[in-house]
């Protein structure tokens, strides 16, 4: 009984609020309401339809000359637009600084400048790309003054934008643009070889490097990250098994020397003095094959030669110190597994032994008194 | 005549206390790398001003325990040899019964617990552990320390091997220290709340009859001896001081 009071006293209130609501509602559009639809209505009255702009920007041949010289097309295909992801917006939602026709004329040195003067009106949507990409590498690189370092429009295009996933393959074409060594790498990769087969678990650039914040990948930081990087795909033990891929790959690197300082200074605000070996050093970056294709022998000596960068003097026995991603055992590493086993007995045995002998001592102790 | 008699060297009890800071050093440095992935570790090394400077102070402070292990070894040895001190470390067929003795004594089955000389069945076990201990954290430390230099003599294998067995050890001494020794030297009944013997060098008559009452009885010997010798002199010697010199 008391609870459906309470509920029916919750309910009254709930109808006192919206009753509130809907009276404020309506103070508003009563008070603002006419200026906004006014606001709008001068707005749809002045701004160009895209009828209005195509009668200049539909002709092929309009065009302007650049400050060098060169003939810079104004020409916007109707086709592509109407093929593109904003065919339904209007010309003057992103050129929203043009509120009469004909509007100014407007001079550009070169085809790039006009790049750079209209990438920034992407932002007026897409503010969350817009500042990823201000914590990028590109972006960087521009504002140091690369004014080839690439803006929206260089990826994503400016009137035909279509989603740039679409084939997935789509991606690494658009890096390979201007990183055509690196694509190059990638493309003959036992990831690149897969990606052009259809495949969709391997990684393309943007998987591993981000779309529009972009680290250094030079950076120590970013070099201390891929441990963790590779193992978003080489730990999930659902896609893994597709290949036949140990998903240990991780642990036991982390188990080494190495995977611990890595893991360690990971986590330090100090770039480290000395250079630690993470799984790129090994297996490659971009280049990355199956290792059952390379061939024992082969892998051996490039090891070596991987040790060598930070050990010198190291010699031919030096790479069997890493016994590979596998739990030690019997079969691998038994030397190690025979470690484990015999202190995995010996701790507990020492410490009961110990304890139970304290605990006689103080029981004698006890009844001493 | 005084109630306690000198029972460590002043070399032993600085052997002790460097020991102590030594292994305190080396185990908040290393126990911390043994568990690297745990918060509490990562705390402990970021603190402590990265891994690699953990790293380096706990190599030097290694260094400096390898040179105190070895130094005490080789003083020992030459002491033996030259039978300057008598072997009282060394287990014997004694140690056994004793152990079995005072098992039946625990168990209410002997009345009496038995007598031990200079160091008892415990003691010694507890010093051979650390002795072999050592010796296995010694050996696995410089191998990691200098891995290419052990990859042209051993297999590869060898090298984490050491660095589990190094980390392994390493954990099996703390556990030791935090449950057995701290027990004998703090928490148990008979020295609680801490027995100053190490430092002070001293043990109170009283406990040096309990605990290590052959040891007292030979003592008694020598010094009535020496006293019965020197019965025209003034003043006897305080005891413990004179023939019967610390053992190892």
């Amino acid at each position: 009984m008391r609870g459906k009071t309470t509920r029916g006293r919750r309910g009254i209130e709930r109808a006192k609020y919206k009753t509130a609501g809907w009276l404020l509602g309506l103070l508003t559009v009563f008070a603002f309401g006419p200026r906004v639809a006014a606001q709008r209505l001068i707005a749809a009255a002045s701004s160009p339809s895209n009828s209005d702009c195509l009668a200049c920007h539909g002709n092929p041949s309009f065009s302007i000359q650049l400050g060098d010289g060169e003939t810079l097309s104004l020409y916007v295909n109707q086709k592509d637009f109407a093929h593109s992801v904003h065919s339904g917006l209007a010309c003057t939602d992103c050129h929203s600084d043009i509120t009469s026709i004909p509007h100014a004329a407007r001079t550009f040195p070169n085809r790039r400048a006009v790049s750079l003067a209209f990438y920034q009106l992407c932002r007026q949507c897409h503010f969350e790309q817009y500042t990823r990409l201000l914590d990028g590498i590109h972006f960087d690189a521009l504002s140091k003054g690369n004014s080839n370092a690439p803006t929206c429009v260089d990826c994503h295009g400016a009137h035909s934008i279509t989603p740039p996933n679409r084939p997935r393959t789509r991606i690494s074409d658009t890096c390979a643009r201007c990183h055509a060594k690196v694509a190059k790498a990638y493309a003959g990769s036992v990831h690149g070889q897969a990606l052009a087969q259809g495949n969709s678990d391997v990684p393309v650039c943007t998987d591993c490097h981000h779309a529009h914040d972009i680290s250094n990948p030079l950076s120590s930081q970013w070099h201390l990250s891929i441990p963790q990087l590779c193992a978003r795909c080489h730990s999930d033990r659902k896609t893994m098994q597709k290949y036949g891929i140990s998903t240990d790959v991780l642990t036991t690197y982390l188990n080494d020397f190495h995977g611990m300082t890595a893991s360690l200074e990971r986590s330090e605000r100090v770039a480290p003095s000395q250079f630690t070996v993470t799984c790129t050093d090994c297996h490659g970056v971009h280049d990355i094959e199956r290792v059952d294709s390379a061939g024992l022998e082969r892998i051996k000596g490039h090891l070596l030669a991987v040790c060598q960068r930070c050990h010198p003097r190291a010699t031919a026995n030096f790479p069997s110190a890493w016994i590979g991603h596998y739990e030690p055992s019997l079969q691998h590493a038994p030397l190690v597994y025979a470690v484990k086993l015999f202190y995995a007995f010996f701790i507990p045995f020492t410490i009961i032994g110990l304890s139970l002998q304290i605990l006689l001592h103080l029981w004698r102790v006890v009844v001493n008194r | 005549m005084k109630d306690y008699v000198i029972r460590f060297s002043v070399w032993e009890r600085v052997e002790h206390a460097a020991v102590t800071v030594l292994f305190l050093v080396l185990a908040v440095t290393g126990l911390p790398q043994e568990f690297f992935w745990q918060s509490w570790a990562r705390w402990l090394i970021l603190v402590m001003g990265g891994i690699e400077r953990v790293r380096w102070v706990h190599r030097g402070a290694g260094i400096l325990f390898a040179v105190l292990v070895a130094s005490h070894l080789a003083i020992a040895l030459v002491q033996v040899s030259t039978r300057r001190v008598k072997p009282s470390l060394v287990p014997t067929r004694k140690d056994f019964r004793d152990a079995v003795t005072m098992m039946r004594y625990y168990l209410r089955l002997a009345d009496e617990p038995p007598r031990f000389d200079r160091f008892d069945y415990r003691q010694k076990f507890e010093y051979w552990g650390m002795v072999i201990g050592s010796a296995a954290i010694i050996v696995t430390g410089f191998m990691l320390y200098f891995p290419v230099e052990t990859a042209r003599l051993l297999p590869g294998e060898v090298i984490p091997a050491a660095l589990l067995l190094h980390g392994r050890e390493g954990l099996l001494a703390f556990l030791v220290i935090i449950i057995w020794h701290l027990y004998n030297a703090h928490l148990s009944p008979d020295v609680f709340p801490f027995d100053p013997s190490i430092f002070t060098g001293k043990v109170s008559v009283e406990r040096m009859e309990k605990e290590h009452g052959l040891e007292y009885d030979r003592l008694q010997a020598a010094e009535q001896l020496k006293r019965a010798e020197a019965a025209p002199a003034k003043s006897a010697p305080p005891a413990g001081t004179g023939s019967a010199k610390p053992g190892l």
